[in-house]
């Protein structure tokens, strides 16, 4: 019997009105200790589709399950399988660092311990030692990303949902990213990451999903979507742009 | 551009998103008992003028109503975010803009700084052996008030915030000398010190570097002030909340770190940290020594009673305001909070610390237990009372808003 996935979305349709969907029929799982690349253009629909995942927005049709969970039947243990990295900063102007991860983890059950082990971790690697105590206000666009990575990452869920995440991030900070990624990864968590910088997240993810106007018109492990596009041997980037030019899906 | 019709353009459209909310300001109870404790206050202000106590301190009276309002001089500009980009281009012409909005924020100023005299007038009259005349008195506010208000504004711009807060300093200082000058000494006297400490101020002003337009701290004075609006609004409407001025307050920082570690109290630990560091604290805390000064004054009369409960009510009314912070908080809707324990949280809290300021109000009549303990542990007792009423509104209202949402 194959291994449940950590997501599944099946058969998704869902947008900001009835009349005008914007994801069409979206179907992909996210499987455990995977790490899925979700592409597409502007307004291709991937914060749609994550926004639907988080439960921000209710679909018009079809279903999404985290853990073999749905939210409206579990919600608590839906939202506690899942963590969240938006492509701009969200914090609460009267918290520190420290205190925004303390939040995380106790809204998260994470035990007192594991909460500081990792936070002292997490600050040593994203080099926020010196700004732990420091009110989100008086943190640059980049210490701010970092503060939203770290929380996601001081929770430890089964599933990361990471928008962006590379903007605004000095290079150290994205080597860091990546690399605490793959640590997960290893142990077990899944990742499904949506950025527009392809040539990183080739080398990173075991599979990507390529939205474009709302529906998947291509996925699979990299070789495979060479397979589909018929170009073997072609970079991530060059795929994407025959994908998009051929006006496949359209 | 026309800079002086963008300014009409945006007050027009700040006060039209307001006004809509007024008239659920008038319709509800909170506004009632306003009204009641307005008409409370005429018949004992009317009460006091029939028989004014000989040894009243009029001169300081008066100093301390009006000279806190020669000071404020807010001024709305309506700056915005994306103004630092679309407006920058028309810097050297700006002071069209401000000039509009200087004189709004002033004028209406000086009308309520009129008003308050009016009120205190009668008390004057009465109680001072020389009083000066009305107009006279009248001019020397609205004199100060126009120093003060221009003083204000060239401390936004200062470059160095050091030189700023040493100017604000003055600022206060200026005012209240020469408003004490006015009252205490004989008018060419009086007149003569004002406009040397008046010149002096105004030379001085001269001397910091200044910005053109100080564009980002502007723009941070006037998300403050309309979210002032917005949480003024709040006691009484659900209106939408912007962004509130964050206070560091690093000697509260311990507040929240003994709570129980789990889920059920995340919230609460969030709730905390709002209140610690949140404009709602520093009105708790101006409400709180200021009722326990006048409780303390009273402590012989009934209307210390009144004060300390009137004290309380306004705690009440900041506190409801908590509860208007998160509603729409991104993380509470990603995160895995347990059902029902935000409005419990905010229940408790709120209860709680509107009670810790019960007691705080009360300790002012503690000394005089023996003497009188039928209504000092009355005004306790009254006071614990107005505490649960509180709770048991904010209940009942929340689960008005539950069963909206369902």
């Amino acid at each position: 019997m194959s291994e449940q996935p950590v997501l599944s979305v099946q058969g998704l349709s869902g947008g900001y009105s009835i009349n005008r969907p914007v994801l069409h029929d979206v179907t992909f799982q996210v499987e455990p200790g995977e790490m899925v690349g979700l592409i597409g253009l502007n307004g291709a629909g991937k914060s749609t589709t994550m926004k639907h995942i988080l439960g921000l927005m209710n679909p018009q049709k079809g279903t999404i399950q985290v853990q073999g969970k749905s939210r409206s039947e579990h919600s608590e243990a839906y939202h506690s399988a899942l963590a969240f990295v938006p492509e701009s900063p969200l914090l609460y102007e009267e918290m520190t660092v420290r205190e925004h991860l303390e939040f995380t983890a106790r809204s998260y059950g994470v035990s007192r311990e594991d909460y500081e082990t990792r936070s002292a971790q997490l600050s040593k690697m994203f080099r926020m030692e010196e700004k732990m105590d420091s009110l989100s206000t008086h943190l640059s666009k980049g210490m701010r990303q970092k503060v939203m990575i770290m929380c996601a990452f001081v929770a430890r869920p089964s599933l990361y949902i990471i928008d962006e995440p590379f903007l605004g991030l000095d290079p150290l900070g994205i080597r860091s990213l990546l690399d605490f990624m793959l640590e997960l990864k290893a142990s077990g968590a899944s990742v499904l990451l949506s950025s527009h910088i392809l040539s990183t997240i080739e080398n990173y993810c075991d599979r990507f999903i390529v939205l474009h106007r709302g529906s998947i018109i291509a996925q699979g492990t990299l070789k495979e979507i060479q397979d589909q596009a018929g170009r073997p041997g072609m970079s991530l980037e060059e795929l994407f742009n025959v994908l998009i030019q051929d006006g496949k899906g359209e | 551009m026309n800079l002086r019709e963008l300014y009409v353009k945006r007050r027009g459209q700040f006060w039209g998103e307001i006004l809509p909310y007024l008239g659920y300001v008038i319709q509800s109870g909170v506004a009632v008992v306003f009204l009641f404790l307005l008409i409370a206050f005429a018949a004992w202000y009317t009460a006091l003028l029939q028989q004014v106590p000989p040894d009243l301190p009029i001169r300081w009276i008066m100093l301390i109503f009006l000279v806190p309002l020669m000071i404020n001089s807010s001024i709305r500009t309506y700056l915005r975010t994306a103004d630092t980009v679309f407006l920058i281009p028309q810097e050297s012409r700006m002071k069209e803009y401000f000039r509009k909005a200087w004189f709004s924020g002033v004028f209406y100023k000086i009308i309520g700084l009129g008003l308050v005299l009016l009120i205190l007038w009668p008390l004057y009259i009465r109680s001072d052996a020389s009083p000066k005349t009305l107009l006279a008195t009248f001019a020397v506010l609205t004199v100060f008030k126009l120093l003060s208000s221009y003083g204000s504004w060239k401390e936004q711009l200062m470059v160095s915030r050091n030189a700023a807060a040493a100017y604000r300093v003055f600022r206060w200082i200026v005012p209240a000398l020469s408003l004490a000058a006015w009252l205490w000494h004989p008018t060419g006297r009086a007149l003569l010190f004002m406009a040397l400490l008046g010149l002096t101020y105004v030379a001085a002003l001269s001397v910091p570097v200044k910005h053109l337009v100080a564009w980002e701290r502007l723009i941070a004075v006037e998300q403050r002030q309309a979210s002032r609006v917005m949480m003024v609004l709040s006691w009484f409407v659900n209106v939408p909340q912007r962004e509130q001025r964050v206070h560091a307050r690093k000697w509260l920082s311990g507040w929240g770190k003994g709570l129980a570690w789990k889920k059920e109290s995340a919230y609460r630990f969030l709730l905390i940290k709002s209140l610690t560091r949140s404009d709602i604290l520093g009105i708790l805390i101006r409400v709180g020594l200021l009722g326990a000064f006048i409780v303390w004054a009273t402590r012989d009369s009934l209307v210390s009673a009144l004060v300390y409960l009137i004290s309380l009510m306004i705690v009440g009314l900041q506190l409801s305001a908590l509860r208007k912070l998160h509603p729409e908080s991104f993380w509470l809707h990603v995160y895995p909070l347990p059902e029902g324990t935000r409005r419990d949280n905010e229940g408790k809290l709120i209860f709680q610390v509107q009670l810790f300021w019960a007691v705080l109000l009360w300790l002012p009549l503690v000394p005089g237990i023996l003497s009188a303990p039928g209504r000092i542990l009355g005004t306790m007792a009254a006071g614990i009372a107005v505490v649960f009423l509180f709770r048991s509104a904010a209940a009942r209202k929340s689960r008005r808003e539950d069963d909206d949402d369902e």
